[in-house]
């Protein structure tokens, strides 16, 4: 479906030199260093999947989709979009997907969003019964008919990322690009995206490829998850998985003992070595372990032992700390030169 | 056959998004107006200044007051006809490589020059020019009595149209450096006002301008040439036109392909 | 002040960056008054040594047509466009919360701008006209007389930029009320026809207009075409004056289109 193999892409950036001084000389001379933002890449993405690509350095995230979309071509290595390589055949390319840079608006600025709606019906040749279905299906999930006749400069962040998320599908794509789509979107919203691409994946098999720097985007809109650090993949399957693979777990605790929480928490230390139990709110007691040393099960076994449980739950990892984990793991003491843009 | 339909795929799309400029100009009246206006004080500020250096002399370079409002009339169509299908090459010499923002056109399923004309078909200003420009034309026209020849009749709205294809052509390439170069808006703003020389008889310039005007950035034939012509029947430079405006279209698309390949290599 | 210190330099390292701009700038400039000189030149090719039509020998109308265009660089401060693309992106809302004026920011970012457009672009496009035709030279009276009246000239501009800038609150389309200005401005500055040339009432009304500080004004000082130390003082008071009340304009301007911007939250 989606296939990087080796993607590099490197950039010439002129070198800016601080200060009054440093502009004046470069009026005259001008420096470039390379910098590389995608290394060595490679992985593939199944057809059909809602795929989170997230990475650290050298995973050139936006730098990525903007190969896979066609706007930019390697440096070395190749990437192709059902079976073609976007960059060599932008237009037919284009065709089959939906793109969103949360940052920049692909609409027309000055006109409003039904009036951009109509150019990308004429543009992307959209047959009648799917623009339709798709419009309607806009004013149940986004409330696109709020928009009105605003013009697109003029409307809200969130405003407007809606209008583009839709911009996206409109015509059907088999692939939806969304690089930091949901910035300005609320939760309600974040749902009905949420809702808005599972429909399209049901009855399309629309596969989603997204980039976003908040953890609760990816968690509320996709199913699977492709780490790549330092161009290699640390981590491809259900976020489920990746969540699994924390190697620190936590259980929240209530009971009905009459002891100080300092107390408790000194009992479970002492009793389960390499454990941290610290008071949390509302008198609750966090403890954390390490997956390796302690199944649940032991953990649990102690405390219904040792305590009078009245409560007690065992939270998701936390993604954010997953990942900052494996990026941790994977990365030698000593940066290496290579520096993210 | 697919080249046909292509063709005529785009012919649909022109209508289509021509509709919406000509709908846009509905919606932003006062900026419709506000265009299409300041160009008539532009030309009014123009035509000003000839009446005014005429006061001191019957003659510049050969050309009376008559005929040098014709030039300065003529100048204006094609530049006017220019003016409404290209004017979005302005915002990309300006800032769509710079912000990053050119990207919308390449992810589009059609060809991304006309993606990026097509955003704003019927710019209001040039239908200032245009319209002022016929108005100077007809009048000088009449004052100086002429009569126009059939083939001249025939050749004009051609004049037009490859004067109109030798700004575009100017512009596009000067709009095609800011993929090198982030901005081009500063060059395409000189050009722009190299072009300004054109709405005078090239005569009263230093023969090193007049060649520039002519062979360089000839913006001699979107005017003077056709005037010549008109005038005075005088085909001496008009015989080149064809040929300075394939030339010219094709560098101009020669260098909007190598920027473009460079704008692939180096994104924003 | 100092706070505006950094907003001056910011706009100069700003510039800076785009190097080919002075380039190109001076290739405008060239071009223009190329354009405004070659025309006149054509009509006093046979005026007599004493002088043609207003009094103006051929060198005397070469270098006034060309300080003019010189002139106008030194006004091209960049306050109209870039006044206008914030209001109209709404970010003039961002610069409201800092605790500077935002005309005087603007100003002193400008400064710069027009130090920088005077020594690269000023200085060789007259150095090139020097070199194709014969000008004028000045007594150093009047060149002294001419650089105070220049500097009264890039205050004049630079409220008019503010002003036409400000249109953003009113209009999408800022390029056609710069252009509005842009000939308004060339044709009543004497820039394109000295206003010793207009017909009577047209230059009547020229010399009301503030306009005229912007060339005609310090070009009569330049040349000496004024009449006694009383002559060249009402030149210069006549701008002093126009700066001052263009200022006191921006102003009132200003704070309306605040409070407007306030009632429509940006």
């Amino acid at each position: 479906m989606i296939v990087a193999h080796e993607l590099v892409k490197e950039f010439r950036i002129p070198e800016r030199r601080p200060g009054l001084a440093g502009s004046l000389a470069t009026l005259f001379t001008r420096r470039y260093r390379v910098t590389r933002a995608v290394d060595r890449v490679s992985f593939e993405i199944p057809a059909g999947s809602r795929t989170a690509y997230i990475g650290a350095n050298g995973a050139g995230k936006s730098t990525t989709i903007k190969m896979l979309t066609g706007i930019m071509t390697p440096t070395s290595g190749y990437c192709r979009v059902r079976g073609i390589e976007p960059y060599r055949h932008r237009q037919r390319n284009a065709r089959s997907i939906g793109v969103v840079f949360g940052q920049r608006s692909q609409l027309w600025w000055d006109l409003s969003v039904p009036d951009s709606f109509r150019i990308l019906r004429r543009i992307y040749d959209i047959p009648d019964h799917v623009y339709r279905r798709n419009l309607a299906r806009y004013r149940e999930l986004l409330d696109i008919d709020a928009l009105g006749t605003t013009p697109v400069r003029q409307l809200s962040l969130g405003q407007r990322m809606r209008a583009e998320i839709a911009a996206s599908l409109l015509h059907d794509p088999a692939v939806v690009f969304w690089d930091e789509p949901t910035i300005g979107l609320d939760m309600v919203l974040k749902e009905a995206v949420r809702e808005l691409v599972n429909r399209a994946h049901r009855e399309l098999g629309t596969t989603v490829v997204l980039t976003s720097h908040d953890i609760a985007d990816i968690a509320a809109i996709c199913d699977s998850a492709l780490v790549v650090d330092r161009g290699r993949v640390v981590h491809q399957g259900s976020i489920q998985d990746l969540l699994r693979s924390a190697d620190r777990r936590s259980v929240l605790f209530d009971h009905r003992d009459r002891l100080a929480a300092d107390a408790v928490c000194a009992t479970v230390e002492r009793g389960l070595p390499g454990v941290r139990a610290v008071p949390a709110d509302g008198g609750r007691v966090h403890v954390d372990y390490p997956a390796a040393e302690f199944t649940s099960r032991q953990v649990l076994a102690f405390l219904l032992d040792h305590f009078d449980l009245a409560d007690c739950y065992a939270p998701e990892p936390d993604l954010e700390d997953v990942l900052r984990q494996i990026y941790g793991r994977q990365r030698p003491a000593a940066p290496s030169g290579v520096s993210a843009v | 056959m697919s080249a046909l339909r292509t063709a005529a795929r785009y012919a649909r799309l022109s209508w289509f998004l021509g509709g919406v400029g000509l709908h846009r100009l509905v919606t932003y009246r006062l900026d419709f107006l506000l265009g299409a206006g300041a160009f008539l004080v532009r030309v009014g500020v123009q035509t000003a200044v000839v009446g005014l250096v005429f006061r001191q002399v019957p003659a510049v370079g050969g050309w009376s007051y008559h005929e040098v409002v014709f030039l300065l009339g003529f100048s204006l169509l094609p530049r006017g006809l220019d003016h409404l299908f290209t004017d979005q090459l302005w915002e990309l010499g300006r800032k769509l490589v710079q912000r990053g923002e050119f990207y919308r056109h390449l992810v589009r399923p059609v060809s991304p020059l006309f993606s990026l004309l097509s955003e704003r078909f019927f710019h209001p200003d040039g239908f200032g020019e245009l319209i002022v420009g016929g108005v100077l034309v007809g009048w000088s026209g009449s004052r100086l009595g002429l009569d126009p020849t059939a083939t001249q009749w025939a050749l004009a709205p051609l004049l037009v149209v490859c004067g109109a294809l030798i700004h575009t052509a100017v512009k596009l390439l000067f709009s095609s450096l800011s993929f090198w170069t982030v901005t081009s808006l500063p060059a395409m703003y000189a050009a722009n006002q190299v072009s300004e020389f054109a709405a005078y008889p090239l005569d009263i310039y230093h023969p090193t301008l007049r060649s520039l005007l002519t062979w360089v950035l000839p913006f001699a034939f979107t005017s003077y040439a056709p005037c010549a012509y008109l005038l005075t029947g005088d085909a001496d430079l008009l015989v080149w036109l064809p040929a300075v405006t394939a030339g010219a279209l094709a560098l101009a698309l020669a260098v909007w392909r190598r920027g473009l390949s460079t704008h692939e290599t180096t994104g924003s | 002040m100092r706070a505006y210190v950094p907003f001056a330099t910011g706009g100069l390292q700003s510039l800076l960056q785009y190097r080919s701009m002075f380039v190109v700038t001076g290739v405008t400039a060239a071009a223009g008054a190329a354009v405004t000189v070659f025309l006149w030149r054509a009509v006093y090719a046979d005026a007599p040594a004493s002088g043609g039509p207003g009094g103006f020998t051929l060198a005397g109308i070469t270098t006034y047509l060309l300080l003019a265009q010189i002139l106008q660089v030194l006004h091209t401060n960049r306050v109209d466009d870039e006044v206008a693309a914030e209001v109209y992106r709404g970010d003039v809302a961002v610069m409201l919360v800092r605790p500077v004026s935002y005309p005087l920011v603007r100003f002193f970012a400008c400064l710069p701008v027009v130090a920088a457009n005077a020594v690269l672009v000023g200085v060789p496009v007259l150095l090139l006209f020097a070199f194709l035709v014969p000008l004028a030279v000045p007594r150093p009276g009047d060149a002294a007389l001419f650089a105070v009246s220049a500097v009264l000239s890039v205050l004049i501009a630079f409220c008019v930029n503010l002003l036409t800038g400000m249109a953003g609150f009113l209009t999408t389309n800022t390029w056609g009320v710069r252009m509005v200005k842009q000939s308004v401005v060339a044709f009543f500055a004497g820039q394109l026809v000295p206003i010793a040339l207009m017909p009577g009432p047209l230059a009547a009304l020229a010399r009301a207009l503030p306009f005229r500080g912007m060339a005609d004004g310090p070009l009569t000082l330049l040349l000496g075409r004024y009449d006694g130390a009383a002559g060249a003082f009402g030149v210069l008071a006549q701008q002093a004056g126009w700066a001052a009340g263009l200022a006191a304009v921006c102003a009132v301007l200003w704070r309306r289109a605040l409070g407007r911007l306030e009632v429509l939250g940006g």
